[in-house]
């Protein structure tokens, strides 16, 4: 029953409040009256919307996917995904009862509103704290994990080491605690989407973008790093995007520890997705933070791509994966990415640690430096390239699968493109026929079989022999007829030759599509 | 999304009416990662996807060739709106999504056809549509409201705070996060329906 006093605005008067059509003393008055009447609150929103469009709002905008944990996305078919969850509808037995209706439960002082999402380590609610009047996450270990008294005690110290870190990148963590046995902390409430739910939604990522959330994401390790913590755990689901701003905060600290060992002894088997982990922390290796700088160049590859760099259909076959091969190249799943990003992937790719980049401080820098010359061309300089220590790996394999294509390239090339390809073959382009101390690597048609595992490899070998074949000859024709200088002074232009190698094959790749 | 080649400069021609070409970039706006988002779902991986978007604003562009500005067929972005949706639910009935064709012609087909999914897809589809087009009218009209105005809706109206505890942490009165949620909904309503010509 609503009560109808003197000073109830009359539906029109609210309809042109809405339609901005009162003046300023007429809104104020209003307002005052909005303080106190429920009846005119109610008149107003109905006017605004109907109920299902209220109910919709609240549904369509919020990004956190709050609810049921239900598969994310809901269908790449990727079995080793469902490694990530515990249950499907967890159960929130651990919660004590509480006297607010709207909400689900208590846990220690704070009201659970609802379940933000399940991992393999436990169970991510949204939650309201009394006494500060403010929303919090709380992350629950999962009670399975949470029966060793060692567990408990692991995860306790991590959290507190990981609240240690104080950085506009990290997601601050407010307390940890107990609550009827199962340990539980509690950290700020980011309202936003996860990386991985942006990616599901939008797919690849635009390069300023993809170089924004690297360098953020970098920023906030290397604080962490310098606290000599390693998150252990870095993927898409770790790195949230706040709402409005977009910025980073990194998530889940220092806690893929806890759940390893507790784990492990118990089955034997790698809890959650081992899709962004590092090779020596997939081999049970020592790790220490550069294991974290392996995992952002899996995850700038999945911001490049829309998808990870290692993918198979079970957990084990991920982490040979992981070890012993390459991910396909970059450029051949988005042509749009730039080479000098490819490379900064590539060397955060590094199987051996030593070969990475050493610190997250120095990537985020690197970043910062090109996010910068994108923004401002003419005033900030670009950086320099990464300077090449391997063999040049993804147009070459590019070039050498298209034989036919290359046998085609060569034949209409005139003589200054021939001395190009020459260049090309003596400094290590196409490093298998050479002998260059650095290029001791893969023979083409090897390279190919690593990259497409297919039954095609076999078809490649005899193409490719007569074209290294013909390379040669033409190699050793344009050397005789010229006066050549050492090698190493070419090195300059030799890379700009190599760019327009690439960007004529590209060229022809296009064309031939 | 690069654009779209041969058919963008006819395009233009055809749609000389600044409001047809609005239409059109909003459309896009809207369903281009709407139809990546739902090819994905169909198990498309990603090149195919962007393929298969490419594909329905071909087919669409080449639909708007056919467009006859007869009054009584309404206005050209209720029309546009009305086709790209028809299409799109046509396609997520179709159980074998890369049947559909390269150069349009598939998509171009389904344009064609009467609708015909069930009910379970056209709800499906309604709900993601829905979804996008939130998204993007809420960016649109986030620029029209100052910060305190548009935190005051987010909290209680998206996120589903108290009222009266998101007036104290906004220092707002009561009063105010009333008229505030109240009048960015009514705007974000009228947005939505502008989008669709209605």
């Amino acid at each position: 029953m609503m009560v109808v006093n003197r000073s109830c605005r009359r539906p029109d008067q609210l309809r042109e409040f809405l339609d901005n059509r009162l003046t300023a003393d007429q809104e104020t008055a209003l307002v005052r009256h909005l303080d106190t009447c429920s009846a005119c609150q109610q008149r107003l929103e109905l006017l605004a919307a109907d109920v299902d469009d209220w109910s919709d709002v609240q549904e369509m905008l919020s990004a956190g996917r709050e609810g049921q944990c239900d598969a994310a996305g809901g269908d790449t078919p990727d079995p080793a995904a469902t490694d990530d969850r515990v249950d499907q509808k967890p159960s929130l037995d651990f919660l004590a009862p509480t006297d607010d209706p709207a909400m689900l439960g208590r846990l220690g002082t704070y009201e659970v509103a609802g379940v933000i999402g399940c991992g393999g380590m436990g169970i991510v609610l949204k939650a309201f704290d009394r006494a500060l009047s403010r929303n919090v996450a709380i992350k629950v270990l999962a009670p399975q994990l949470a029966i060793s008294a060692s567990a408990r005690r692991r995860f306790a110290r991590e959290a507190q080491a990981a609240a240690a870190v104080v950085h506009e990148h990290v997601v601050p963590i407010h307390a940890v605690a107990e609550a009827r046995g199962l340990p539980y902390f509690v950290m700020a409430y980011v309202p936003g989407e996860s990386l991985e739910q942006r990616l599901e939604r939008t797919g690849p990522l635009a390069v300023p973008e993809i170089l924004r959330i690297a360098m953020q994401t970098a920023a906030g390790l290397a604080a962490a790093h310098a606290q000599g913590l390693v998150h252990r755990d870095i993927k898409p689901a770790n790195i949230l995007l706040e709402n409005g701003v977009e910025r980073v905060m990194i998530t889940d600290f220092g806690l893929a520890r806890t759940v390893d060992d507790a784990s492990l002894t118990r089955s034997g088997v790698i809890a959650g997705t081992p899709r962004y982990m590092a090779p020596e922390q997939a081999q049970g290796d020592g790790v220490d933070h550069r294991a974290d700088l392996f995992s952002l160049g899996s995850v700038m590859y999945a911001m490049c791509t829309g998808r990870p760099p290692f993918r198979a259909e079970t957990a084990m076959a991920v982490l040979r994966r992981i070890c012993e091969e390459l991910p396909r190249p970059i450029r051949q799943i988005n042509p749009e990415i730039p080479d000098w990003l490819v490379e900064i992937v590539e060397r955060l790719h590094e199987k051996d640690p030593a070969a990475r980049f050493q610190t997250a401080a120095e990537v985020a820098a690197l970043l910062g430096q090109h996010l910068a010359h994108l923004q401002q061309p003419t005033t900030v300089p670009r950086p320099p390239r990464l300077t090449r220590r391997r063999r040049f790996a993804s147009p070459k394999r590019s070039w050498w699968r298209r034989p036919a294509l290359a046998a085609v390239m060569l034949s209409t090339l005139g003589a200054g493109m021939v001395g190009l390809l020459g260049i090309g073959y003596l400094t290590g382009l196409f490093s298998a026929v050479s002998d260059l101390p650095e290029d001791r690597g893969l023979s083409p048609s090897a390279a190919v079989g690593q990259a497409y595992d297919g039954p095609s490899e076999q078809q490649w070998d005899a193409e490719v022999a007569r074209v290294q074949q013909t390379i040669h000859d033409i190699a050793v024709g344009w050397f005789q007829a010229a006066d050549v200088q050492p090698i190493d002074t070419w090195s300059e232009s030799v890379s700009e030759l190599k760019h327009q190698i690439e960007g004529l094959q590209h060229e022809l790749n296009d064309q031939a599509m | 999304m690069n654009e779209i080649p041969d058919t963008r400069h006819s395009l233009l021609v055809r749609l000389c009416d600044r409001g047809d070409q609005q239409a059109w970039a909003e459309l896009l706006e809207i369903y281009e990662p709407l139809i990546y988002r739902l090819a994905r779902r169909k198990g498309l991986q990603h090149a195919d996807a962007e393929e298969l978007t490419q594909e329905a604003f071909v087919a669409v562009a080449a639909a708007i060739e056919r467009w006859d500005p007869d009054p009584n067929r309404g206005s050209f972005r209720g029309w546009l709106f009305r086709i790209a949706r028809n299409m799109t639910v046509n396609y997520l009935s179709r159980t074998r999504p890369e049947n559909v064709g390269v150069g349009g012609t598939g998509f171009r087909h389904l344009l064609e056809q009467q609708p015909a999914a069930s009910a379970e897809e056209a709800t499906f589809f309604g709900r993601e549509y829905r979804r996008e087009a939130f998204r993007w009218a809420a960016g649109e009209i986030r620029g029209e409201f100052q910060e305190s105005t548009w935190k005051a809706f987010w909290a209680t109206a998206v996120e589903g705070h108290n009222i009266k505890e998101t007036a104290h942490a906004l220092e707002m009165s009561v009063g105010a996060v009333y008229a505030a949620r109240s009048r960015i909904m009514a705007r974000l309503k009228r947005k939505l329906q502008q989008l669709e010509g209605r």
